[in-house]
């Protein structure tokens, strides 16, 4: 049973502290998380393992003797060299080269970085195809990048010397920058795994372009060019990706909301959804839903015209405030008093 | 005992939610919860307006706060994403003096002044801190024996980490412990913290329907009789989109979601009409057939 795993204090921002539910904020450090277990004391690691000559997967279990500060990585370690003979990487064993990204228990952690828990189940990463085990290829995300250039290139020469950046023009881009490659967040998006439906690139190949584009000095046609192929407007914001980074990259806040701003800034055309939505809410002071569907996709918006009339005798939409919302949005009025 | 709040209800529960802005007023009353709501038509700018006009979006929420400030009262929502916006803002305008300062100067041609120190309270908080289960418990006029409870919590009530303290979002139980002070059972599946991906359903709507089809799924299989919410926009996609996921899972799905003042309201002996169960696209009727036949 999980019990609740909290953030440092230091890791806290002042506001969110002034918030009550700040109350609940706990140690979670190595040693705290390892509270529960006892040296001595045994834990059950299951790993999924998958043979690509015979193309099975199974799930192997070892039973291992806890010790202090012991890490998934340490628990690996001792199952391959007992019983088990599994496939999995790892370098530095220091949160440094973004190797040993696994799913644990069902969330990604880097191996050298997470404390044992009692029964771990330990898998590959999602989203990638597996090698062997607990080895997963990067290829996509490599052939991803590859495509967004990632490399800084002027459009003018830059004449005078040195150059002026501030640290507001490159907060974005440093923050990026601190990304070890690890894949975990492109194994907890819920989109990258939706597959045929969305062109989405994820959130892994987004830090790797947040380095370059969100940089003043990157020529914006190949920013443009590289957003266009990212279907970045397909995030569906919803933080896994800052859940699970080891580097505590806020990646939603300064990767993909910056780039998506970028976007808009660039293409108009690209940033549709949300520059209508503003349009809507600078006329009406609130969105109106249904008005911004019909803008968004014209008279297909009909084409699931059961649902609309579904709508329509649920109350849910009402067709004369979506034509009043229209006609003030059309005549740019802000609403009456 | 009566707590004063200021009430921001948020876009979705003034229009394609209605019926959770009515089911609110109605329960407020009974929980001893004084409303004041903020009536002016104001967006916390979701997802869209957030990412692509960020002063914009500060001033938006700034413009909240300093409202509820004025009034001297806790502020409080029942939209998710609204709540994460408003967290959000504070923390940027706290941490960062020439932001607000500029945030300031807009807000000054309405005589409004952000100074921050407001409180900003979820209902589910209100629900389980403020009020608390021990009183909650007592109010109760028609325990809900008999319905299994899928709690759907959404992203922005839960996740990121760096505003609500979970490593693992997983967890977080207050709705299925505030299931349970209702009289339901809480059920286990795989859905509990995932995203309906409400955020681009305008333009995309089948990224919603195929990621929210497998969760509504996942709890019909383990057995939930119904779906609960904190948030107006995943209960749009839960709701309004439910047919469209029966239609991409070639299965019936017919699982009833439930607005968060909806089933405390239910189990305070508020008539279902009054809580505008019936403006949902899947009907209730079998929950409220199973209290009726458990009292």
């Amino acid at each position: 049973m999980p019990t609740a795993l909290m953030l440092a204090e230091s890791e806290i921002d002042e506001a969110a502290l002034n918030t009550r539910q700040a109350a609940l904020v706990v140690h979670d450090d190595l040693a705290a998380r390892n509270a529960a277990l006892q040296p001595g004391d045994m834990i059950r690691v299951r790993v999924r393992l998958y043979n690509p000559d015979t193309g099975e997967s199974s799930i192997e279990a070892v039973a291992l003797t806890y010790h202090n500060r012991m890490r998934v990585l340490d628990a690996l370690n001792a199952a391959s060299t007992s019983s088990l003979d599994i496939a999995y990487r790892w370098l530095c064993g220091s949160k440094m080269c973004g190797t040993c990204a696994v799913r644990m228990n069902g969330r990604e952690v880097l191996a050298c970085w997470e404390a044992v828990e009692p029964d771990m189940l330990i898998e590959p990463l999602r989203n990638l195809p597996v090698l062997r085990d607990l080895v997963v290829d990067r290829t996509p995300f490599d052939i991803k990048v590859a495509a967004f250039e990632p490399w800084l290139e002027r459009s003018t020469p830059y004449t005078g010397f040195p150059e002026t950046l501030t640290h507001q023009q490159m907060r974005h881009a440093s923050a990026a920058l601190e990304c070890i490659g690890c894949m975990a967040c492109y194994s907890a998006c819920p989109v990258v795994g939706l597959g045929g439906i969305t062109a989405f690139a994820g959130p892994a190949p987004l830090v790797q372009l947040a380095q370059t584009a969100l940089d003043p000095r990157q020529r914006s046609d190949k920013v443009l060019r590289s957003l266009e192929a990212s279907n970045i407007f397909d995030c569906v914001s919803c933080y896994k990706c800052e859940e699970v980074c080891p580097a505590h990259i806020r990646i939603v806040t300064d990767v993909i909301e910056p780039l998506k701003a970028k976007a808009a800034a660039l293409s108009p055309r690209l940033a549709r959804h949300p520059l209508t939505f503003g349009a809507i809410v600078a006329a009406r002071g609130r969105i109106e839903p249904a008005l911004l569907v019909l803008r968004l996709k014209g008279w297909r918006a009909l084409a699931r015209l059961g649902r609309v009339l579904t709508l329509i005798r649920r109350r849910k939409i009402r067709p004369s405030r979506t034509m009043l919302a229209l006609a003030s949005m059309l005549l740019g009025r802000k609403p009456g008093p | 005992m009566t707590l004063q709040f200021a009430y921001f209800p948020g876009c979705s529960a003034k229009t394609t939610c209605s019926e959770l802005n009515q089911a609110m007023h109605r329960i407020a009353p009974e929980l001893g919860l004084l409303l004041h709501e903020i009536d002016t038509p104001v967006c916390t700018g979701s997802r869209e307006i957030r990412s692509v006009d960020p002063l914009g979006f500060l001033v938006a929420n700034a413009r909240i706060l300093a409202v509820a400030e004025t009034a001297a009262l806790p502020l409080m929502t029942v939209c998710n994403t609204c709540t994460l916006n408003l967290i959000d803002t504070q923390a940027r305008l706290t941490g960062d003096s020439d932001t607000r300062g500029e945030v300031n100067v807009r807000l000054a041609s309405e005589g409004l002044v952000y100074r921050g120190p407001v409180e900003i309270r979820h209902f589910l908080w209100v629900l389980l801190e403020d009020i608390g289960p021990v009183a909650l418990r007592k109010m109760i006029k028609r325990p809900m024996r008999g319905l299994s409870v899928a709690a759907f919590y959404g992203c922005h009530i839960t996740r990121p980490p760096s505003r609500y303290g979970y490593v693992d979002s997983r967890n977080n139980r207050s709705l299925e412990q505030l299931a349970e002070v209702l009289g339901c059972r809480p059920i286990d599946y795989s859905g509990r913290t995932e995203c309906c991906g409400f955020h681009t359903a305008a333009a995309n709507e089948k990224v919603a329907i195929k990621l929210t089809g497998q969760h509504v799924a996942d709890a019909r299989e383990n057995g939930a009789s119904l779906m609960l919410t904190p948030c107006p926009l995943c209960h749009t996609v839960l709701d309004t989109f439910q047919r469209d996921m029966e239609r991409d899972l070639n299965r019936r799905l017919d699982m009833p979601i439930l607005h968060l003042a909806q089933i405390v309201g239910l189990a305070l002996g508020v008539k279902a009409a009054d809580l505008g169960l019936n403006q949902h696209v899947i009907p209730s009727n079998g929950i409220i057939e199973t209290l009726n036949g458990s009292i």
